[in-house]
């Protein structure tokens, strides 16, 4: 009782004085240490560079994706100029615009990518966890295989064979379909270590008090489920999600890098896809993408940093 | 459980991990239909007779399950099938490709687990201090830096400005350096090893560092400290020896995935091998090589796995078989 009470004096005394009665909430809490740190802060202000790029890309990039009309007075592979900031590319786009245009394609792959692993992750995991016992057993076996699996090496088979057997069938005619099989793919195999952590969260918080308290009011499993432990798991959850969608977005640039992206999205390993045969006469259409891939991905690495020390700070000490 | 129960238990499990990964990629590989069919469709005007013969040669006539049970049956006797690319035994393929993916991947191991060491021990030794922000730092910022991009920025740094180390190939085709096989060969090997030991150095160093920050915490280093051993002493018998067991889950995985990170590095430069093979056959349609090299990667991977765990067991008496 009194090492509890303690404990309470301490950690009101760290927080900041809150005006109001009720206390700041576990999203504020987490909110109120991120900002102290500079990492996180960091990484949160290279996504938004990232996100805000991706928005405002058709009123930013001073050309069209698709504008090759460079090759009229400029030439393909022209170096950096006033009228070209980051030179043309092999292909007489201008790379800065393409580069722009690049943003909404990564962060719908990261994005895109992590929807899918998380719900099936979440779901996984949380079934494995809440029920235990052999239903636990065999869910997690199942994991085991799916993280064994170089998925990466998977990926580019199944996109490429993938394509071949779409043709002809009704699902063609969509568009970026080569793009979306990347994505789901991702999704589907960057599961395990969402359903993982799902796990080891639902198995700890089951037997917590308010848990426990929920049940005596006659909540029903769902309420519980939903309710009360998801939101609970959901701090642990995030880090991972954060560095998940980075590695999305290095999964699909490797896999455009390697010849087998979407040839009609815009998209940064595409890009170096194409430029990188020229890459002595014109380094710039390779570093520049390669550049934005790192700041991206480094992004979202430091916001994990970030998200893992506000939530879970009894790591750090 | 017995030790010997546990090996068994766990060699059993990944036999039957390997069997499944076959089985989805064999699955994959023939929902695409006829291979030599799509290949030949860019080649009008062949016969269907010729067509059929070709099939019929390569075995493709037979049911799905069929194929995959005679295919099985091959890897038993140790006959991974011939590339239809090449027309070579698929096994002497990957015995010379992999020589040349293995020659810059152990190396840029063991360098990383050199270099790790050292960075690690130093930081962890002044934790804090600037020497370690600035470790932690840059090992951080490495982790993020995809793998192309510093190999990108070698070869621009490096063959195009200086012009002192060759961008491409394993192999000088003419004018070898010095006249020597083996002195061209290291030549050409310098730049991809970098690039890989530079990724694998920046992770390694991470978890060395916050291993050695956890261990150096410890009673055991007080009680050998207060005995008045010498610091050195101190870090590299107790202190680096319980901070390694951590690094070498690691270091089984890195070894796992070594295949499996190749097709990169050896699209990067132009490196003849598994990663570049793979890539080939994956845009040929080579289905016999696309077979044995994700099967290689995929029993690398799950081989380094069951080791790990079982040497983890062995080492570390702390870990209780359930």
């Amino acid at each position: 009782m009194a090492a509890s009470l303690k404990e309470t004096v301490a950690s009101s005394a760290e927080a900041p004085k809150a005006p109001a009665a009720r206390p700041p909430g576990l999203w504020r809490q987490g909110w109120q240490r991120f900002q102290r740190n500079k990492t996180g802060m960091l990484g949160l202000s290279l996504v938004s560079l990232v996100i805000v790029t991706a928005i405002l890309a058709p009123f930013i990039a001073p050309y069209d994706p698709n504008d090759q009309s460079a090759m009229l007075n400029f030439g393909s592979r022209a170096g950096p100029s006033a009228a070209h900031w980051f030179g043309t590319d092999r292909m007489g786009f201008d790379v800065m615009t393409r580069i722009i245009y690049g943003a909404p394609t990564a962060l719908a792959v990261g994005l895109g990518a992590m929807v899918v692993a998380s719900i099936v992750g979440v779901v996984i995991g949380g079934i494995s966890g809440y029920l235990g016992g052999t239903a636990d057993e065999v869910i997690m076996r199942f994991t085991e295989f799916f993280l064994v699996i170089p998925v990466f090496v998977v990926i580019l088979a199944v996109v490429r064979l993938f394509g071949i057997v779409v043709v002809g069938g009704p699902l063609e005619k969509l568009p970026y379909l080569n793009l979306m099989t990347i994505i789901v793919l991702l999704g589907l195999f960057g599961w395990p270590s969402i359903a993982r952590l799902t796990r080891a969260e639902f198995l700890r918080l089951k037997h917590m008090e308010f848990v426990e308290a929920a049940r005596c009011i006659g909540a029903t499993r769902r309420d519980i489920l939903v309710r009360h432990i998801l939101p609970n798991a959901m701090p642990s959850l995030v880090v991972v999600i954060a560095l998940g969608i980075g590695g999305a977005i290095l999964a699909e640039a490797m896999v455009s890098f390697l010849g087998f992206g979407d040839p009609k999205a815009v998209s940064w390993g595409q890009l170096l896809y194409f430029n990188y045969e020229s890459l002595k006469v014109a380094p710039w259409a390779s570093l520049a993408p390669s550049a934005a891939i790192f700041v991206t991905v480094l992004g979202f690495n430091l916001l994990a940093d970030g998200l893992s020390d506000a939530f879970n700070p009894r790591l750090k000490q | 459980m017995g030790i010997a129960r546990y090996i068994v238990r766990r060699l059993l499990f990944s036999l039957a991990l390997v069997l499944g990964v076959s089985a989805i990629i064999f699955a994959l590989i023939n929902a695409i239909g006829n291979p030599v069919e799509i290949l030949l469709s860019e080649r009008p005007g062949m016969p269907p007779e010729a067509i059929e013969a070709m099939s019929q040669y390569y075995g493709l006539d037979k049911p799905v399950v069929t194929r995959y049970g005679i295919w099985l049956l091959n890897i038993a006797r140790g006959d991974l099938g011939t590339s239809i690319m090449y027309n070579q035994p698929v096994s002497e393929m990957l015995s010379t490709w992999g020589w040349e993916t293995l020659k810059i991947q152990v190396p840029a191991i063991l360098i990383a687990l050199a270099l790790a060491t050292v960075i690690g021990v130093v930081a962890a030794t002044r934790q804090y201090s600037k020497i370690d922000f600035g470790v932690m730092t840059g090992a951080l910022l490495g982790q993020s830096l995809p793998g192309f991009f510093v190999g990108i920025l070698l070869i621009l740094i490096f063959s195009y400005w200086l012009g002192i180390l060759p961008s491409y190939g394993a192999y000088s085709t003419r004018n070898m350096l010095w006249g020597s096989t083996l002195a061209d060969g290291i030549w050409h090997m310098i730049l991809p090893v970098a690039m890989l030991a530079f990724f694998n150095t920046a992770t390694l160093t991470l978890l060395m560092r916050s291993n050695l920050v956890d261990v150096l915490r410890n009673d055991f280093i007080m009680a050998a400290r207060a005995s008045g051993l010498p610091e050195r002493r101190v870090m590299f018998r107790h202190a680096l020896r319980n901070a390694f067991i951590p690094v070498l889950t690691y270091l089984g995985i890195l070894f796992g995935l070594m295949l499996g990170t190749a097709p990169v590095t050896e699209t990067v430069f132009t490196w003849p091998g598994v990663g570049y093979l793979y890539i080939s056959a994956i845009q040929q349609l080579d289905y016999p090589v696309i077979m044995g090299v994700s099967m290689t990667i995929t029993i690398m991977l799950v081989g380094a796995t069951l080791l790990t765990d079982i040497a983890y067991v062995l080492i570390d008496p702390r870990i209780r078989l359930e």
